[in-house]
């Protein structure tokens, strides 16, 4: 199966702090991928430095096996062509822990956007295409709502069909369900559980260790900046081979 | 009371009021469009920082009166702007009012707008980064959009101050509603009716255009109303 996301020996320091030392990930097409980790092992990071969010180090990242193209200036990394990471970026879906709806505008105007003045796709078009989507995430009724009218698991919602409007080829998911009050954490992940078993490729960071398990065709748990262990869930979560590994899910099972 | 004069004062008085509200409109949009590529500009190259703030520090910290008396008097010394196409303009004591006040607005609103780009939630941007803008469209759609809802209110003190700083043409014969106060006074040494006078049309201007700002900000921000649905 062809790579979607192919993520080679990525590296971020953040000041003295190195978050991430030297990480490889490679999601072939239809893979679920959890990522799960301690706060600060770099879960997020890694999760970032895909769309370039944040500039990795060094290492080198593709997506689809178009390698994003690096140059360095006054001996820092960046992307050498905007154009290049708009169009990769635009290819790809993220949702944020936070939501991060444009305040200013509808669910469905949120929903369009990028469609719209991004991939220049015709309005009517996306317009329906964006009510279809709706429909999917259950927020259909709450179109012509702002997100400051919704609560924290709509606007998740909204978020997740603001991404899948960009027709990805790849869903990126920073712990959509840590910002939620805990009964609205369901809604959120039958809506994710969903895209999962539509056969959609997709990268997981989260806490929510049962739904991880329950997800995913593949887990990583990531510890300081590496990753410590790799495999199904049913090995990472069940068997690990690692005692790190083994201390952090046994915990956070439990709990 | 002497309603005769006073009725005489005010309607001589109104037929400044026109030139009050195109200097302060003509202006205020030319400054406004400049207050936004200042704003921008310092948010985004380093050199061009340090421009603009020595622009806005100027601009501020000097009193609109001599800018307008520098511009007026003083820009006519220069034999390559008497030769200039700009000349026709800056001959006429109006435009150099209109360029007195756009460039001061200017450096207030490029500000008051940068308050407002550093109000937008980080979050907005990053979203709309990783829908693949940047630029122009970037600043179009999110950034702008979202800083000048924030800046609205700030904006409309900025406005109703322009309104009031008008008054200051009147000092390169323009006959405005002060400038033609002063004329009245001159002659008739009835300083206090006629200020009155004077006193309550910009009142009533300021009235209307703070009513017309809240409505503005009411329709900009449906997102702050209750929610409907």
């Amino acid at each position: 199966m062809t790579s979607a996301i192919t993520v080679r020996d990525l590296r971020k320091s953040f000041g003295q702090n190195e978050v991430l030392k030297g990480v490889s990930v490679d999601a072939r097409e239809g893979e679920v991928i959890s990522i799960i980790g301690a706060s600060g092992s770099g879960k997020s990071t890694l999760l970032r430095c895909i769309p370039m969010l944040e500039v990795p180090d060094a290492g080198e990242v593709a997506i689809g096996g178009e390698t994003i193209r690096m140059r360095s200036r006054r001996g820092h990394p960046e992307p050498a062509d905007i154009h290049q990471v708009n169009r990769i970026r635009s290819s790809l879906g993220f949702v944020f822990q936070s939501f991060n709806l444009w305040a200013h505008m509808t669910v469905l105007q949120n929903v369009i956007e990028a469609p719209v003045h991004v991939q220049k796709r015709p309005r009517g078009e996306c317009i329906a295409e964006a009510e279809a989507i709706l429909e999917k995430v259950g927020m259909a009724e709450k179109r012509d709502a702002y997100p400051a009218h919704l609560s924290g698991g709509q606007q998740q919602r909204a978020a997740i069909a603001r991404a899948l409007a960009m027709r990805p080829r790849a869903l990126l998911f920073d712990e959509p369900t840590s910002a939620l009050d805990p009964e609205l954490v369901g809604e959120v992940l039958r809506v994710i559980r969903g895209l999962a078993e539509e056969g959609r490729t997709m990268l997981i960071v989260t806490h929510e260790m049962a739904f991880a398990a329950d997800v995913s065709t593949r887990t990583i748990f990531l510890h300081a900046g590496r990753i410590e262990e790799e495999g199904p869930p049913a090995q990472v979560f069940i068997n690990p081979r690692t005692d790190r590994c083994r201390a952090f899910v046994t915990r956070h099972l439990n709990r | 009371m002497d309603f005769a004069f006073l009725i005489d004062t005010m309607q001589k008085l109104l037929a400044g009021v026109p030139l009050t509200l195109e200097l302060t409109f003509v202006s205020v949009a030319i400054g406004a469009a400049l207050a936004v590529l200042l704003a921008v500009l310092r948010a985004s190259f380093l050199p061009c920082e340090w421009l603009v703030r020595a622009y806005v520090f100027v601009l501020r910290g000097t009193p609109l009166l001599l800018q307008i008396f520098l511009i007026y008097y003083g820009i006519g010394q220069f034999a390559e702007v008497r030769n200039s196409f700009l000349w026709p303009f800056l001959r006429q004591p109006y435009w150099c009012a209109i360029l007195a006040l756009s460039l001061n607005t200017a450096a207030y609103g490029a500000e008051i707008i940068r308050g407002g780009l550093l109000a937008v939630p980080q979050g907005a941007a990053e979203a709309a980064r990783v829908s693949g803008m940047s630029g122009f469209l970037l600043y179009r759609r999110i950034i702008l959009p979202l800083a000048i809802r924030q800046a609205l209110p700030a904006y409309g003190n900025e406005l109703v101050i322009m309104v009031k700083s008008t008054s200051l043409a009147s000092i390169v014969t323009l006959m405005e509603v002060s400038g033609i106060s002063y004329a009245i006074i001159s002659e008739t040494y009835r300083a206090l009716e006629v200020f009155l006078c004077a006193g309550s049309i910009y009142l009533v201007i300021n009235f209307l255009l703070t009513r017309a700002i809240a409505q503005a900000e009411a329709w900009l921000n449906p997102h702050l109303r209750p929610a409907t649905s």
